[in-house]
């Protein structure tokens, strides 16, 4: 059995024939070619593979593709403009946020949605936002740094 | 006329040249590697901790839809050869061991069988179907086992499961132990853990059957290492192997060596005659990818009253599990424990007894620091006399460690001790805490029924080590290779032996070049993990080696190229080169600074018309040493609250007084420090790659093996110390890999034992459960 | 779990009603072996972990007549669909139902919440999740509707086993119905967890009401992970009743409420642990929910 899923990419409408178990995170990265959403467990912990779907984060490994039809989606590819890195991903890098860089895409969508949705946010605030994210390299610190740093540079 | 020195971009936290590709996604991990035609691989893996291969029926999966093959050893017979570690060692007993299992399996999740087919859920679908008959054993699955005579050995063809056992006596322990006032004991049951790199093993395997060229795209920490492991057990020409490495999210050791799957991708490719890819999933990575730390010590200090140590008694007894790391020996780990668990404390004596025992379980291997139980195991026993005696635990560090004037000093297993600051760092991480008023908060606390606890932990680490370090533990690290090469347009380009995966080595060994150089950090590129184009190295990326041996061997060869250019402008100029310098991209004479020639110019000119009697190329190979070596090192604080009606445990304060030189990259420096002290958080309260008592492995997933989140770790305070200068050995940079994890572990448990009174012995992790029981334990005494 | 495990669902047919009407008869038609996918954050791991083998999944995502939060018995009502983001953010569920409220906040994190539903979570009965235990506290109900018709199954009644709910194999939990409490009532809702986010080891709800004397006029505990469902301490909340709220009545109802639970063991606790740390946390939260 295959479906049809049609949805909207960063912005982009695109389309593939997949098998109804095809899961999001799979179809974005094999389907449509988005390597930048990662998988590091898929079973709904680690949070590597987080995106947006409507504007509200969700873990792309426990949604069938089929799921998101229709929708748009935003992926750690869509958020610089225009090859410019946005407002968060200058700040991470300015706290030297990450090292390996696997678990970057899934912290960066979550911090632009918890960042979009909260108002001058303390420390405790966004460890919190961010405790479904595993990050083995860093200890955190310089990433919750860096998530400060960007609500300071929105404001 | 004002001259601009070259800018320094070592010391400076400068950007990092990683972050663009990482933060917009377009960074390039093994499992993104798409090649055409490309087929997915995934092993079938035994349930079953210890049985007989009986049979395998791949009959049913070869006809599923999209299969190409399914592969066991029997199809690889021929093609690798089998494992064994290279060397004869003394009481070591080396097992040989096939890349798939043959005739048994050894621990859950051994690998049986590899099904290719065109998607990894065709493959899945496959691999289900795959029937093997397995016939059970009785699991040795625990060290208890591994002792007892009737449990059934591991190996067949080495009928002990005790791997390696040694004894040694150093310095003189009957008398230390004569002359003391009181023996403090303490039992440790270190447990096992897992690296889990969010990135987990992978390879894609790309085979020319027309050229015979075969390409290794792999996750690994030493590509040389494995391009000759290729060769070796495929019977594949080495100069038609390359090897490959893409971006690596994280690794920690469980990369550092080949591992059977390695020889199996590449196997496979050559039978189907297409890319063959595999990489672990999460089970897998936890089940196969390999463990470490499963120790147990059981220890004695000879003491006098006043908190002096005369001596220690110190028996070891690891895990090893089942199958060795390809080209590498546990007992290893053991030598290195043995070798630096005096630290940087006044110990000369000690009773030394090792025993290396395989179970069926996943391979233990190193990780970030392999031989940290030293650390855990001293800086607990240090406490514990310090409790026995009524003393600061801070006091008897104070009494035993080495000071500034009585350095250098060999270790009492031999190595040479120089630029220690541990006594300082101790004094300083006291006074930062704020010791005494720490005391004062935690008698009240106490009053009003909560309970406050402060532990201390130092260490040193070999980063590098001097060269007797290496020599003691007989493993030939050697000095380190780097290339550097002026590129026409008159930028840099530097090629390393690292492997990167996370350290940022792009980055860092861009400012060293940039730096000596003297030219924008933008006109240097650090080349890395291409086997075609890199020097050689048997150890790549590991052993805290990168900010001394990487760095100092990137400065030496770029120093290399400089004087070159120097050398080459003088015949160009007409001018002596000790009249020149080098600053800003330009080559100009002292005393008429506009009058120089750019790098690209001098480039241009010898790659169009090389010089008679000179080399052709602006390029230049060296082999740095670092002769002296260097260790770091510093002291851990941690304060934590313990709940006493629930044993929960939160980590109220932690802060880190570090050594380890000068530092390329703060940030970055301060970032690895940070990620090791997370992971022995993780060792201490949360981490546990459990086995029961049938060898089966109850860790698989992350619902059951618990990574600390941002929730669990706190702000970590770090301040750095400068001890040796930054002539030492030409680099003053040490590495800082490793500290934060060989650390941290001692500094929570010394907290938490610190607020509830004097526990007895340790076994890690201290989960809630564990930690309640010591409360009880502790209320009970008088 | 073996390590044979997987990560990749297996094959299954796919269905998405975009009606009750339709769900139901898919429902109907595949009782013997289908999976309804309803918010996914617990169904999907079990697909991709293969420990599900549906032959049809019926994805509820397209019936939006599910989902929905309006009044109900002082309390709310909450479509089966409902997110329990919508539910965590709603003025009317933090106004009527304190609770809920404070037992969301230990449910996963944020992301599983934007995809998790009130009754998936219901449904699925894992025995250590928050809002069974309390749906049970608030003695809820649960609305099940099939092609035979709908009936109204108390909470009490809602929860058998490991997993295992009263729904039949042609049954879907269409709304799930949480009565507001009485009075002057606070309430608590205290969880052990090994990290933030994780299934609670043990957690403990309480709610108290005061009369106007101050005694209390009634009190309500529930647990979950405490065994293979929640479970309410009736006994305890006799205990509790006309008493003055304190210290030592409250240490005296937890554990009283402790020594009925038969708690399992597992890699995180063993029995004896949870039994313990219930009365602690039992104690805790009567206390803190006391106005």
């Amino acid at each position: 059995m295959t479906v049809e899923v049609t949805l909207t990419a960063n912005g982009e409408q695109r389309s593939a024939a997949v098998e109804p178990r095809c899961t999001l995170a799979d179809f974005l990265r094999v389907e449509l070619g988005l390597t930048g959403t990662h998988l590091a467990c898929e079973h709904g912990v680690c949070g590597s593979c987080t995106v947006l779907v409507d504007g509200a984060s969700a873990r792309s490994c426990l949604m069938l593709a089929v799921q998101a039809a229709g929708a748009e989606v935003t992926t750690i590819e869509g958020l610089a403009a225009n090859g410019a890195m946005s407002t968060l991903q200058e700040a991470m890098r300015d706290t030297h946020a990450f090292q390996c860089g696997f678990c970057t895409p899934g912290m960066l969508m979550t911090a632009a949605e918890f960042l979009r949705d909260s108002s001058r946010p303390d420390e405790r605030a966004v460890r919190e936002a961010i405790s479904g994210n595993i990050c083995r390299c860093t200890g955190y610190e310089s990433i919750v740094k860096g998530i400060l740093l960007a609500a300071e540079r929105a404001a | 006329m004002t001259v601009t020195p070259a800018s320094r971009f070592v010391g400076q936290s400068v950007p990092r040249v990683e972050d663009q590709r990482i933060l917009t996604g377009s960074g390039r991990y093994i499992d993104d590697i798409v090649l055409p035609g490309m087929l997915h691989g995934v092993f079938v893996r035994s349930p079953l901790a210890h049985a007989r291969i009986d049979s395998i029926d791949a009959g049913r999966a070869r006809s599923m839809p999209g299969v190409v093959a399914v592969i066991t050893a029997a199809e690889l017979e021929g093609i690798v050869q089998p494992l064994q570690f290279p060397m004869e060692v003394a009481n070591y007993l080396r097992p040989v061991f096939h890349a798939l299992a043959s005739d048994k399996v050894r621990h859950v999740g051994d690998q049986v069988a590899f099904v290719v087919a065109e998607s990894r859920y065709l493959a899945e679908d496959a691999r289900d179907a795959v029937e093997v008959d397995y016939d059970p054993l009785d699991p040795v699955a625990c060290m208890e086992h591994a002792k007892d005579p009737a449990r059934p050995p591991v190996f067949d063809d080495v009928a002990s499961n005790l791997f390696y056992t040694e004894t040694m006596d150093v310095g003189d322990p009957d008398a230390a132990f004569a002359q003391a006032d009181r023996v403090v004991r303490e039992t440790l049951v270190a447990q096992r853990v897992a690296h889990v790199p969010l990135d987990p093993r992978g390879g894609v395997a790309d085979y020319r059957a027309g050229t015979g060229e075969l390409t290794y795209h792999a996750t690994t920490q030493a590509p040389h290492n494995l391009r000759q492991a290729l060769a070796g057990h495929l019977g594949h020409p080495a100069e038609q192997l390359r090897v490959l490495v893409p971006d690596i999210g994280g690794a920690f050791g469980q990369k550092a060596l080949p591992c059977r799957e390695d020889l199996v991708a590449c196997a496979a490719a050559k039978l189907v005659g297409r890319p063959v890819k595999w990489v672990d999933d999460r089970l897998e990575n936890m089940a196969s990818g390999g463990h470490a730390r499963e120790e147990t010590l059981e220890l004695a200090a000879a003491v006098r009253d006043d908190g002096t140590i005369l001596g220690v008694e110190v028996k070891m007894e690891l895990d090893q599990g089942a199958y060795p790391y390809v080209g590498l020996l546990s007992p290893l780990f053991g030598w290195i424990v043995r070798t630096v668990i005096g630290s940087a404390y006044r110990i000369d004596s000690m009773r030394w007894a090792l025993d290396v025992y395989a179970t069926n379980k996943a391979s233990y291997g190193p990780y970030r620091g392999p031989w940290a139980a030293e650390t855990l195991a001293r800086e607990t026993l240090i406490d514990r006399i310090a409790r026995e005696l009524g003393l600061e635990p801070v006091e008897v560090r104070r009494r035993n460690l080495l000071r500034p004037d009585e350095q250098p000093r060999k270790l009492m297993t031999g190595p040479t001790l120089e630029g220690l600051t541990s006594l300082a760092s101790v004094e300083r991480a006291a006074e930062l805490v704020g010791l005494e008023g720490f005391r004062a908060e935690q008698q009240r606390a106490r009053e009003q029924g909560r309970r406050l606890g402060v532990g201390f932990s130092t260490y040193i680490e070999p980063a590098p080590g001097p060269p007797d370090y290496w020599t003691s533990i007989g493993f030939p690290a050697g000095g380190e290779r780097a290339v550097a090469r002026l590129e026409p347009d008159g930028h840099l380009t530097v090629m390393t032996t690292q492997a990167p995966n996370g350290q940022g080595h792009e980055t860092t060994l861009a400012q060293v070049a940039a730096t000596e150089m003297g030219v924008p950090l933008e006109h240097v590129r650090v080349l890395h993990g291409d086997t075609n184009a890199i020097p050689y190295s048997s150890m790549g990326t590991g052993g805290s080696r990168g900010a001394t041996m990487a760095s100092g061997a990137a400065l030496h060869a770029t120093r290399a190229v400089k004087n070159k250019v120097v050398s080459y402008a003088a015949g160009m100029l007409e001018i002596a080169p000790e009249d020149l310098e080098l600053a800003d991209g330009k080559v100009s004479p002292k005393d008429a600074p506009d009058r120089g020639l750019s790098l690209a110019q001098v480039a241009r000119a010898v790659y169009s018309a090389p010089p008679d009697g000179e080399e052709p190329d602006l390029r230049s190979a060296v082999f740095f040493h670092a002769p002296r070596g260097g260790w770091s090192g510093g002291t851990h604080c941690c304060v934590v609250e313990v709940d006493p009606e629930t044993g929960v445990v939160t980590i109220v304060r932690y802060l880190v007084v570090e050594d380890c030189g000068s530092l390329v990259n703060p940030a970055i420096v301060d970032g690895q420090i940070r990620g090791g002290v997370a992971q022995g958080i993780g060792i201490a309260l949360y981490e546990n790659a459990l086995y029961d008592e049938d060898g089966n492995f109850l860790a698989g997933t992350f619902v059951n093996y618990l990574v600390p989140t941002a929730m669990e770790i706190p702000p970590i305070e770090i301040e750095h110390l400068h001890g040796l200068s930054e002539t030492f050995d030409e680099v003053g940079y040490r590495g800082v890999g490793e500290g934060g994890t060989i650390a941290a572990p001692a500094a929570v448990v010394n907290a938490v034992f610190d607020a509830l009174g004097n526990p007895t012995d340790i076994a890690l992790p201290l989960t809630p459960e564990r930690v309640l029981e010591l409360v009880e334990q502790t209320a009970a005494m008088p | 779990m073996t390590s044979q495990a997987s990560v990749k669902p297996p094959p299954f047919d796919y269905v998405a009603p975009s009606s009750l009407d339709e769900a139901l008869a898919l429902r109907a038609e595949h009782a013997a072996d289908s999976l309804v996918l309803a918010g996914g954050q617990s169904a999907m791991p079990l697909l991709n972990l293969r420990m599900a083998l549906p032959a049809t999944v019926i994805d509820l995502g397209r019936v939006a007549e599910l989902a929905g939060i309006r009044e109900h018995d002082g309390g709310v009502a909450f479509g089966a669909m409902t997110r329990q983001r919508e539910a965590e953010r709603s003025p009317l569920v933090q106004s009527r139902l304190p609770l809920a409220t404070q037992a969301l906040a230990h449910v996963g994190h944020a992301t599983i919440r934007n995809r998790g539903t009130i009754g998936g979570t219901i449904a699925h009965a894992d025995p250590a999740a928050e809002l069974p235990a309390v749906a049970l506290l608030l003695d809820g109900e649960l609305v099940a509707r099939s092609t035979r018709g709908e009936r109204t199954i108390a909470a009490g009644d809602f929860f058998l086993g490991v997993m295992t709910t009263a729904l039949e194999p042609d049954e879907l939990l269409v709304e799930v119905r949480l009565p507001g409490l009485s009075g002057r009532a606070g309430t608590a809702f205290l969880e052990v967890a090994r990290r933030h986010g994780d299934f609670a080891i043990v957690a403990a709800g309480a709610a108290v009401a005061l009369a106007g004397d101050g005694a209390i006029a009634d009190a309500r505990l529930a647990f979950t992970g405490v065994g293979a469902t929640p479970v309410r301490a009736r006994e305890a909340e006799a205990l509790l009743r006309g008493e003055q709220p304190g210290d030592e009545v409250f240490a005296e109802a937890a554990e009283r409420a402790a020594r009925d639970l038969e708690p399992g063991s597992d890699a995180h606790a063993t029995s004896a642990y949870r039994r313990r740390i219930a009365a602690v946390l039992a104690r805790r939260a009567l206390r803190e929910a006391t106005p």
